[in-house]
């Protein structure tokens, strides 16, 4: 099992007594795209949100490489270094340009040296075509760009999985190919992904994972195939009857 | 009218006479307000770091204590010299150390007592401000840090202070012309400010009002000077607003090592057409390929 990256055992979330996430139990293996789909309030976004520490589960074990990452005295930094994130709100910070986004985390938290750095950044910042913007500020370009950067900059980190929180959420509907389009090749290269998402053409064509949450519980999962071609629960039949409409 | 040019008579004696003091009486209320906002924009960005340190109940007990018992130090700090007058906090502290140590320690340098005062004074405010200025900064970057491996220490260094450090520039300015003008108050331990010259020039002419308006234009100068000055850091701060398209890739410019194969072919990226046709694909998009 040394493909194994990460593995959710029993995972439960609560705001105070209202409860977001219940009994969670999920793996992510190397090269897996896994897709989370499910209604708004769901617990998808809070649950990628766990996984990176971003917020603290209530109970449960996440375990990276069989490494209880939950547990005290955890160094949360070192490990968030390895599970890149990318966010609904790009979150790129503002007082950097394009190009210093990408290369801070390396130099600060990889201790890489800064032209090791920068050659690196461009790789990726080309990869996501963002080469001739590399010198503007995040607030200078649109918000598909900044996504792209966005990713850029996680992958810059050479994470062994990278995590998405509805990157295509925030974007006009005209920037959204861009971004998706992006993924899709890292999804082609061999990049485990962990993407929450309300793109169902995505997550039908792209992963090879596809979890529908409801009500803060794993419904049901499988392949693409399984779970758009023949549902097995009335819920996610329900859910994907909406997008099937349209 | 006649008034007025009796003023001017009396402003120009009071000038030859007392110039010299009036121009070293501006100097120094300028370096002490500039070295007092300094150190207490220094107090202030310590206080309010040490007062944003995220605390979990995850952490150690120790932490725990250690970073409430700041909190409470930081805050009484705020609340004592925000809360009293900076004349007698002079007084309190010039005359206290002597008293308390029965003349065995006191201030021999001036200076040193009215930076302290000044500058303990200034951080105070200082405090809330930065805390204020940490606060105001997007959660989002906090995150965006933390999501690729920062420590906390690292985020604030790099990502939140640069731009909180922006955000309360117009404070640090608005606590700069303040000590201009209260630094005045520093008469009563003795410092040879602008105001002190006043004193003096008064105390021996008599020509209370004419040195008044000296004053008044003295230190409408002296703070329109630092409003102009604070303005155009800030610009600088900014930054251009504009930023260059980098079209060729800068990793293969080094000098020397850059050899131009496409020379003379539709690819030549030094040639107008490529780069008319880059400019276009990147505001339209590309007619054909990865879309």
């Amino acid at each position: 099992m040394e493909d194994m990256i990460l593995q959710v055992n029993h995972l439960s979330k609560s705001f105070g007594s209202h409860e977001v996430l219940r009994d969670i139990d999920f793996t992510v293996k190397k090269g897996d795209v896994t897709s989370i789909i499910g209604a708004s309030g769901s617990g998808k976004s809070t649950l990628l949100r766990c996984i990176n520490l971003l917020e603290i589960p209530t109970s449960g074990e996440i375990l990276y490489h069989g490494k209880n990452v939950v547990a005290k005295g955890v160094n949360a930094p070192a490990y968030r270094s390895h599970v890149g994130m990318v966010f609904q709100s790009f979150n790129l910070f503002n007082n950097m340009t394009v190009l210093e986004n990408c290369i801070v985390g390396q130099v600060k938290v990889l201790k890489r040296g800064r032209e090791e750095a920068k050659a690196h950044a461009m790789q990726y910042l080309e990869k996501v075509g963002m080469t001739p913007y590399i010198n503007a500020k995040p607030r200078q370009i649109s918000g598909g760009q900044k996504q792209r950067v966005a990713i850029a900059r996680a992958l810059a980190m050479d994470p062994e999985v990278l995590l998405f929180d509805e990157p295509t959420s925030a974007l006009d509907p005209e920037m959204v190919g861009e971004v998706l389009s992006v993924m899709r090749s890292l999804a082609q290269e061999g990049m485990t992904m962990l993407v929450v998402t309300h793109e169902m053409a995505f997550a039908r064509d792209v992963s090879n994972h596809v979890v529908y949450m409801n009500g803060g519980v794993i419904c049901e999962e499988g392949t693409p195939e399984e779970l758009f071609g023949n549902p097995q629960k009335q819920e996610t039949r329900d859910f994907l009857s909406r997008f099937r409409n349209n | 009218m006649e008034k007025i040019t009796q003023l001017c008579a009396d402003i120009v004696k009071l000038w030859s006479k007392y110039g010299g003091s009036y121009l070293t009486g501006m100097r120094n209320t300028l370096v002490l307000a500039l070295i007092a906002t300094a150190i207490g924009c220094v107090i202030g960005f310590i206080c309010g770091i040490l007062n944003t340190i995220p605390c979990t109940d995850r952490d150690p007990l120790p932490k725990r204590v250690l970073l409430r018992l700041i909190r409470i130090i930081v805050r009484v700090y705020v609340e004592v010299f925000r809360g009293t007058p900076m004349v007698l906090q002079a007084v309190f502290v010039y005359y206290g150390l002597p008293y308390f140590t029965d003349n065995a320690v006191k201030f021999t340098n001036i200076w040193v007592a009215a930076i302290l005062v000044v500058s303990i004074n200034t951080g105070a405010y200082m405090a809330e401000s930065v805390r204020g200025g940490i606060i105001s900064i997007d959660p989002g970057q906090t995150e965006g840090a933390k999501a690729i491996g920062m420590t906390h220490v690292q985020t604030m260094l790099h990502v939140i202070l640069p731009q909180a450090l922006r955000n309360i520039m117009p404070q640090i300015g608005n606590n700069f012309i303040i000590n201009v003008k209260d630094t005045s108050v520093m008469f009563i331990i003795g410092f040879p400010d602008f105001f002190a010259a006043h004193r003096a020039a008064v105390g021996a002419s008599y020509l209370y009002f004419p040195s008044a308006t000296v004053e008044m234009a003295g230190y409408l100068c002296m703070t329109l000077i630092a409003s102009f000055l604070l303005r155009w850091v800030e610009k600088k701060m900014d930054g251009s607003s504009n930023y260059e398209l980098v079209q060729e890739d800068q990793l293969t410019m080094t000098a020397g090592t850059y050899n131009h194969p496409d020379k003379g072919t539709p690819f030549d990226e030094h040639s107008k057409e490529f780069r008319n046709r880059t400019e276009q694909e990147l505001k339209f998009g590309r007619t054909r390929g990865d879309r």
